[in-house]
């Protein structure tokens, strides 16, 4: 079950946050996100500390808390995807496939004439995509 | 038979008509006294449009590792996403100042010089063919404002602040110098 998504600029400045769970404070979602930004910071600027290759987008967990995991993806243009979840088994494949699917609706969004690069994305289609993405997460595969 | 991708596409002479046409209004019809400003104009719309097409093509690539490597993107994949065919050229100082030159520029190829006018002499003949080729290359700078900002959108996304600028030496060859901001 997807908490919540997010979408964080070059100047680690919020693009997205939206978050699928009924109830649950909105705040707190701020809070991991920003707790996440200084994780992704420092995978970016030790690549052979934590393991993970110097050039990849999809960053993995980042951040276990007791209620979440977080994974994250950094795109070659320095923007932040991060998703929040309460599943305790995900599937490392569908994470992937989640941040693939994620990205495109970025792109298209932000291929937006009247979107203002840096400012936040406003567009419908944009939240209805995403909120289609994240139903379909973790959907068996055949 | 295989499904087409379900990826939309325009005619490329549609693209062509509107970048003449951009130069046309902004140089013309919107600031006919100052060619400085309409060329500024034309290098924001590129800007944004670089961001966004960088955005785009940089979408299944792993991370780019330095400012070379951006550069060669350039060169490479992004000149044949938008003109179908690598930039021919490039050199570089080391020192921050990179060349891509472009002998075959597909959005010059079109552009026509008048026929000289020839009464006979032929020292005038070539004159006037030099100086028409000098006319034009000036001419032609006007429609290289947009593919500049193209360029510096595009590696202003990718994490290289630069400035670009182009020259046309004969049509339809043509170069952009980029200066990377320290």
């Amino acid at each position: 079950m997807i908490a919540c998504v997010a979408v964080v600029g070059q100047q680690n400045n919020p693009l997205f946050i939206e978050s699928f769970t009924e109830g649950e404070d909105e705040l707190k979602f701020h809070y991991i996100v920003h707790c996440s930004l200084d994780v992704i910071q420092e995978k970016v600027s030790n690549p052979k500390k934590t393991g993970s290759a110097m050039n990849e987008t999809f960053l993995g967990l980042l951040y276990p808390t007791e209620d979440y995991k977080v994974y994250g993806y950094l795109t070659n243009t320095r923007v932040k995807f991060l998703l929040v979840t309460t599943d305790q088994d995900v599937r490392d494949i569908d994470v992937r496939n989640f941040f693939r699917r994620f990205h495109a609706a970025y792109v298209d969004a932000v291929s937006n004439p009247f979107h203002v690069p840096g400012k936040r994305i406003i567009s419908k289609a944009f939240t209805e995509r995403v909120g289609a993405i994240v139903k379909s997460f973790g959907a068996p595969t055949t | 038979m295989a499904a087409p991708t379900g990826e939309r596409e325009v005619a490329e002479s549609c693209v062509e008509w509107v970048s003449m046409e951009m130069v046309e209004a902004y140089c013309r019809r919107l600031h006919p006294t100052k060619p400085e400003l309409a060329g500024r104009r034309i290098e924001a719309i590129g800007y944004q449009v670089g961001l966004q097409l960088a955005e785009r093509y940089t979408k299944e690539r792993p991370r780019f590792t330095d400012h070379l490597e951006a550069i060669k993107f350039i060169c490479k994949d992004f000149w044949v996403e938008i003109f179908k065919k690598q930039v021919d050229n490039l050199k570089t100082n080391h020192r921050g100042v990179f060349v891509l030159q472009d002998n075959q520029f597909r959005w010059l190829t079109h552009i026509s010089l008048d026929s000289p006018l020839y009464n006979g002499d032929r020292v005038t003949l070539e004159t006037s063919l030099s100086n028409n080729a000098v006319m034009a290359a000036r001419a032609a700078g006007q429609y290289l404002y947009f593919p500049c900002g193209l360029i510096r959108g595009a590696l202003t996304n990718l994490g290289v602040p630069c400035d670009v600028s182009a020259e046309v030496a004969n049509l339809p060859a043509c170069s952009f110098i980029i200066r990377i901001k320290a």
